[in-house]
């Protein structure tokens, strides 16, 4: 017999028993789209992590100097958290120390940074936007576009002028029709002209820094600053990697120097880089990689025997058929096929209905959290191939069975 | 084909015992029968005088405790299991008394089974099952399921499947058993033309007027052969053109 005419037959039992075949690929279903969709939201988040959050934050060869981890990694005793939470912040002193030691650096920046919750145009008013004092490469290390306008100047941030940038979502709900250059905007008492809007950036990340508005670090020192010359963070980006090593441990001298620390003294600031970010999101991956496969593989084991069962019951009511087949000239290998085939469907049916399941679940999140969805081709390779293994290897006992029939017994039974 | 001699079937002191566990139940206790081509053979017996077992040996459905079974010259008693799946295949065609039909499958799919097995393609296999059912006169009935069909419908389909593959040996069990009086002489007529083409039959049954029809008549009394009659006219139709067949039964 032919792969075809098993094939065929496959089919034909398998939509002529519609719920008794549903039920049997259920569990190979719901295993899959487990499988799929964990990995779906893992892939997305990972491909978020490294190519947008990573890269923006920080880039590579950057490292930042912060009061405390803006991420958690690691394991940190309660102690230590709140050793780091006692870290004062950073201020234009310490960013002085750091651009002494690091002279050669690509980008030397420092920011401050707050929440507001309004921002004026006139009558019009978008909320909760994000105000930052960027030094002069600031705009540079985070890689933002000026789609109108223009960026800061120099001349800006030497004599703290009241300009600023906004973000493309200020633009539009402060300035729905006319451009919005040359005009003010109002944060608590204070009026700045716009002198530029950033391109759009979209997605998660995006989101937060498309109702951004950057203005000089001076100007918000002197405007808005909750503290005077506190900066949030200090940003240093090297050549290198070997520099980058260089310049981390000078700096910490230098701030250490600055602060006033004596030998033995913990440091009361934090280096924080993209690759201990990525580290950290690399342990959650592993953890999640590591237990989704041994979640799967327990349900399709269990779907697996479901289907055996399924499929011993089928041969025990088509005995007469296996007799008649054999009667007719079937060898055991014809049998054999036509069982394994239809097992095999069964499967290959349940793991194609995880995968559009999986697919759509990973959509779900997308569309409800912010995290993106990524379906990688080898999860759909592996879902498939999952598919043809639990099918073959529950079809295989019961097919045995069925061709090793007497076709005398077969034909006989009532 | 018709007169050949050539012997098709030839057994020697074949045997076939059951172990029941309490006791070995003895079917066929040295059967000797020859079968030459083109016969036309009725075997019949008392229930239990082994006719059944008789029929499985000889259609390659069982194998014999001992004895010889040598079927177109070839000994076939030894052969392992996918030797005689390809022996019924292309040599022997069933008829049942229950028919046996695939009830899910078309009488034509049903017809296609041997070609299948035989591992002829599609098209022509297609075909070849349409000329079969065509044949025993039901080309209208191709595409019902046998549970649209009678039960001269039936054994119709099962006679053409029995024969698409041009056995050379036709064997039906109580082929009439499940049919009222006017289906079985339609289906006697049917076997009637086949022996007329040159088709070797034999039929098992336990109805005399059936047994009439063929041209000799082999009883089986505990196991052995009592007698192997052979008639003088090969069936009281034999002389007689065959009626044209019609389907209705």
């Amino acid at each position: 017999m032919s792969l075809a005419e098993a094939i065929r037959v496959a089919l034909t039992q398998i939509w002529a028993h519609k719920l008794k075949s549903l039920f049997s690929l259920a569990g190979v279903a719901i295993g899959i789209t487990f499988l799929i969709a964990v990995i779906a939201v893992v892939e997305g988040m990972n491909r978020y992590v490294q190519e947008d959050f990573a890269g923006s934050l920080f880039g590579v060869n950057t490292f930042s100097v912060v009061r405390r981890p803006t991420v958690q990694t690691g394991n940190r005793s309660a102690e230590e958290i709140r050793r780091l939470n006692r870290n004062p912040y950073p201020d234009l002193d310490d960013v002085a120390a750091v651009r002494r030691a690091v002279p050669s650096a690509r980008y030397f920046a420092y920011r401050d940074a707050r929440r507001m919750s309004q921002v004026w145009h006139g009558e019009r008013r978008r909320r909760n936007v994000r105000v930052i004092g960027g030094s002069e490469d600031y705009q540079g290390t985070q890689g933002w576009e000026v789609e109108v306008g223009r960026g800061l100047t120099p001349l800006d941030q030497q004599r703290g002028l009241k300009v600023v940038v906004i973000g493309p979502e200020i633009a539009e709900k402060l300035f729905p029709t006319a451009s919005p250059l040359g005009k003010r905007i109002r944060l608590e008492a204070h009026r700045y002209e716009v002198v530029g809007v950033f391109k759009r950036k979209g997605g998660l990340l995006g989101n937060a820094w498309d109702a951004a508005i950057l203005m000089p670090y001076e100007t918000y020192n002197q405007t808005l600053s909750s503290k005077r010359d506190r900066v949030l963070e200090i940003l240093v980006k090297t050549n290198n990697e070997s520099e980058l090593r260089e310049a981390m441990d000078v700096a910490e001298g230098a701030l250490r120097v600055s602060r006033g620390l004596r030998p033995g003294e913990e440091n009361n600031f934090y280096f924080q880089t993209s690759t201990q970010l990525l580290s950290a999101w690399e342990r959650i991956n592993n953890i999640l990689l590591a237990a989704v496969p041994g979640l799967v593989s327990i349900s399709l084991v269990v779907s697996g025997i479901v289907i055996m069962n399924i499929m011993l019951v089928s041969v025990t009511q088509r005995t007469r058929e296996i007799g008649v087949r054999k009667a007719m000239g079937a060898r055991q290998r014809d049998i054999m096929m036509q069982f394994l085939a239809e097992s095999s469907f069964l499967s290959l049916l349940g793991s194609g209905i995880g995968v559009l399941l999986g697919l759509g679940l990973g959509k779900l999140v997308e569309r409800l959290s912010p995290l993106p969805a990524s379906i990688p081709s080898w999860a759909l390779a592996t879902a498939i191939g999952l598919g043809l293994i639990v099918g073959l290897s529950s079809g295989i006992y019961p097919a045995r069975r069925a061709s090793r029939l007497n076709p005398i017994d077969a034909l006989r039974y009532e | 084909m018709q007169g050949s001699d050539e012997t098709v079937i030839v057994t020697r002191g074949l045997r076939k015992e059951y172990d029941m566990g309490a006791e070995i139940v003895y079917a066929l206790r040295g059967v000797d029968i020859a079968i030459r081509r083109n016969e036309f053979i009725a075997v019949m017996g008392p229930s239990g005088s082994g006719k059944s077992t008789l029929l499985n040996l000889v259609g390659c459905l069982d194998t014999p405790t001992a004895g010889e079974y040598i079927l177109n010259g070839s000994p076939v008693q030894d052969l392992h299991d996918d030797e005689l799946a390809r022996i019924r295949n292309r040599e022997i065609g069933f008829v049942f008394q229950t028919f046996n039909l695939l009830p899910r499958a078309t009488a034509l799919h049903n017809v296609e089974l041997p070609l299948i097995y035989a591992g002829v393609r599609a098209g022509p296999r297609r075909e070849r099952a349409a000329r079969a059912l065509e044949h025993v006169g039901l080309a209208d009935r191709m595409t019902h399921q046998p549970n649209e069909l009678s039960g001269g419908q039936r054994q119709r389909v099962a006679i053409a499947r029995a024969l698409v593959n041009e056995p050379s040996i036709l064997l039906a069990d109580e082929p009439t058993g499940n049919l009222d009086s006017t289906t079985s002489a339609d289906i006697m007529t049917l076997f009637i033309e086949l022996h007329h083409h040159g088709q070797t039959i034999i039929m098992v049954t336990h109805e005399h007027d059936i047994a009439e029809f063929a041209g000799r008549i082999i009883t089986l009394v505990d196991g052995m052969v009592a007698s192997s009659d052979a008639k003088l006219s090969s069936a009281p139709f034999a002389s007689a053109a065959p009626p044209v067949i019609t389907n209705s039964s």
